[in-house]
């Protein structure tokens, strides 16, 4: 038997200074300089950054710590583990909007594809434009893209790992002469494992957990897993420490009972835990934005998918998760790329039932599924319901519009490439046969209430901006109104970005830490 | 596991599988496996949303006794082809409520019916052997860099000259 080299840094053990619910003995009180509330994006990124500084760094992370030898193919056991409430979040409206989000040691990175892209400029000038930022456009954030890019390792996919999927994918965008872009995603040689959305199984994904957070604790951070933050504390407006509990294990789902108290005293705070749960966080602590805008602005970049049958074997599991993305139609804020996801995710979403499931499900092996992103134009709300985060969102007519005009292009592209036939994301619409059928859509009625809509993208819920009475935040994600409370996550998206948004939530967690570093006697 | 299906819930649910899942699920017998799964699912849903499907499920089920058609009989007591009518009613009910729970149920079924091993092995789906094959390829083939790389993440590089480095205590 052939020995192997070791497998990447942190893949088989938990290192030292994390502390999980089998080491939290009793109740826990630290002292810090800084507190940071998740370990995803945003969070691992400040951490990283601030504790090579020197800083005192504690994270505290509600999900587990898995290694990468966790991560296996078992759709339904690592969603369970990985997904808050078992990836089946709802945001309220017509159509409700099935969200995910990430419960793990790096947050969501973890269970993204990796995409990797810039903010598109247009969108940071817009920022600079509507919210009043400054030094945010691209000659200022470029030194902080390219750092991220080197630490998380962007780059273009190895050509041998990209599967039957995605070479179909282009085949119908070149068919039609339409721009296709090798994706940049997070990676070392990327072996093409198509595991991404249940965890790395190789380790080649450069998500927070075998990037950021290894090289944070090896500069001194520590990190709590398995503690669910209840409040920060403040005194008057200044924030100066949390308070939380050690949690049960969410694969066993809730156990009902508090574990031992935490809390953590520091001399800057930090919400990073996402656009649903930070602004429920800073609510349930008492924090009232003077602009009224905490929790509004919820963006969600409505996506759906569609399913193509192909005459050829596919074998979509069989290569890397989106190698490209379509961006002829970018300037719409419509983006495509084949998304394979395993059976019973497919099943699940599909409006088939019974022996017409059976059909669509045995050609499984010859299908592509490909998914769209929409930048959308309206916006939902959190709101914070017992404690608990609870988004409404209402898809615009505009938006449902421009789902079904995208739904029709992927379609040509499709058939372009050769499918067979293709099951869309409307109820009560046929499976399409022919580019008559997919030009019908056009004039066909589809009630929203009949889209299946899901998202991986929320956004804007602390929006960032220079006016105190329309922001949450400074430009930095200073908290206006309070005293050493920041967030860093993509809650400060002043508007949607139309493009996978965990490169801006590490570039603009740089620029925190750069600002943070730049007036650290502010924080002493 | 902390959630278990209250009898009543696991009766209804069994009786939706043939109206759910393909025809396969009930010939491999996998119609218990498949509701067991459902449980799982449901243990780490939102409280709220187990709880209004255990309600939504209770309801769809005696509500069947009103439906002509049905003759008096709950949801779980139809015979299939009435079950699949009773079904469709709530896929298409005249409030987003009925539709919505039709919807969830399905979904929750179809995940479970294709989360089972013998449905998979039918779609000839099998990515934990991929997994390995490419797993081991990387290591083999760019064994060198990933250690590289792996070292990079750990070496230093200050965001900021190290004079601002802050003095640890």
């Amino acid at each position: 038997m052939v020995a192997l080299p070791r497998t990447a840094l942190h893949q088989d053990r938990v290192p030292d200074n994390v502390s999980t619910r089998s080491t939290l003995h009793g109740d826990t009180v630290l002292d810090a300089d800084v507190v940071i509330i998740g370990s995803g994006a945003g969070g691992a990124t400040l951490a990283a950054e601030l504790a090579e500084a020197g800083l005192d760094v504690v994270m505290i992370e509600e999900g587990r710590y898995y290694t990468t030898r966790d991560f296996t193919a078992e759709a339904s056991a690592m969603t369970r583990q990985l997904y808050r409430d078992g990836g089946a979040s709802i945001a309220i409206g017509d159509p409700p909007v099935m969200f995910q989000e990430g419960r793990a040691v790096g947050g969501s990175t973890v269970i993204n594809g990796g995409m990797s892209w810039r903010t598109p400029e247009r969108i940071l000038e817009r920022w600079r434009r509507e919210a009043g930022l400054e030094h945010i456009e691209m000659p200022d954030m470029d030194e902080f893209f390219a750092r991220v890019e080197r630490r998380i390792n962007v780059r273009h996919q190895d050509p041998e790992t990209i599967g039957v999927d995605n070479a179909l994918l282009k085949r119908g965008a070149d068919a039609k002469g339409w721009k296709v872009i090798p994706n940049l995603r997070n990676q070392v040689h990327c072996a093409g494992s198509n595991n991404c959305a249940f965890g790395c199984p190789t380790g080649a994904k450069q998500s927070a957990l075998v990037s950021y957070i290894p090289r944070a604790l090896h500069f001194g951070a520590r990190l709590l897993s398995d503690v669910k933050i209840d409040k920060i504390l403040m005194h008057g407006k200044r924030a100066i420490g949390v308070q939380g509990h050690v949690v049960g294990d969410p694969a066993t789902g809730p156990s009902g009972a508090r574990g031992h108290r935490v809390v953590v005293r520091a001399k800057l705070v930090v919400s990073a835990c996402g656009a649903i749960q930070t602004p429920a966080l800073l609510a349930r602590s008492g924090v009232r934005s003077p602009s009224g805008r905490l929790g509004h602005n919820l963006s969600l970049h409505p996506n759906v998918k569609l399913t193509a049958v192909f005459d050829e074997p596919v074998r979509g599991w069989e290569g890397v998760h989106q190698a490209y993305q379509v961006r002829e139609f970018e300037g719409e804020g419509l983006l495509f790329a084949a998304v394979n996801i395993p059976p019973s995710i497919v099943a699940m979403t599909s409006h088939q039932r019974g022996a017409a499931l059976g059909r669509l499900m045995a050609e499984y092996d010859r299908t592509v599924i490909a998914g769209m992103l929409c930048e959308d134009s309206a916006t939902g709300r959190v709101r914070t319901i017992s404690g608990r985060p609870q988004a409404f969102y209402q898809l615009a007519q505009l938006d449902a519009e421009k789902l079904i005009r995208g739904v029709a292009l992927l379609s040509e592209l499709l058939f372009a490439a050769g499918a067979r036939s293709i099951v869309t994301p409307f109820a009560g619409v046929p499976a399409l046969r022919s580019h008559d059928d997919t030009r019908a859509l056009y004039t066909r009625t589809i009630k929203r209430s009949a889209m299946e809509v899901v998202t991986v993208h929320m956004m804007g819920t602390a929006a960032m901006g220079t006016d105190r009475t329309r922001s949450v935040t400074d430009g930095y994600g200073l908290v206006h109104d309070a005293d050493r409370l920041m967030v860093c996550d993509a809650s400060l998206f002043p508007t949607p970005i139309g493009v996978n948004p965990m490169e801006t939530i590490m570039a603009l967690a740089t620029r925190a830490a750069a600002h943070v570093l730049d007036n650290l006697p502010r924080y002493q | 596991m902390s959630y278990q299906h209250p009898p009543q819930v696991r009766r209804v649910l069994e009786s939706l599988v043939p109206v759910v899942c393909p025809p396969e699920a009930m010939e491999l017998g996998l119609g218990a496996d498949i509701v067991d799964h459902v449980a799982l699912t449901m243990s780490v849903v939102p409280p709220l949303f187990r709880r209004g499907l255990v309600l939504g499920l209770t309801t769809y089920d005696v509500s069947a006794v009103l439906w002509w058609p049905g003759r008096g009989r709950r949801a779980h007591r139809l015979p299939l082809a009435l079950a699949e009518r009773w079904f469709a009613r709530w896929e298409h009910g005249p409030t987003p409520i009925e539709s919505e729970l039709a919807k969830a149920v399905g979904q929750l079924l179809k995940f479970g019916c294709y989360e089972q091993p013998a449905m998979l092995e039918r779609l000839g789906y099998r990515p934990q052997q991929w997994i390995d094959q490419v797993k081991r390829r990387r290591l083999t083939v760019y064994g060198d860099d990933v250690r590289r790389a792996e070292a990079a993440i750990l070496a230093p590089d200050p965001l900021r000259p190290r004079s601002q480095k802050k003095e640890r205590a």
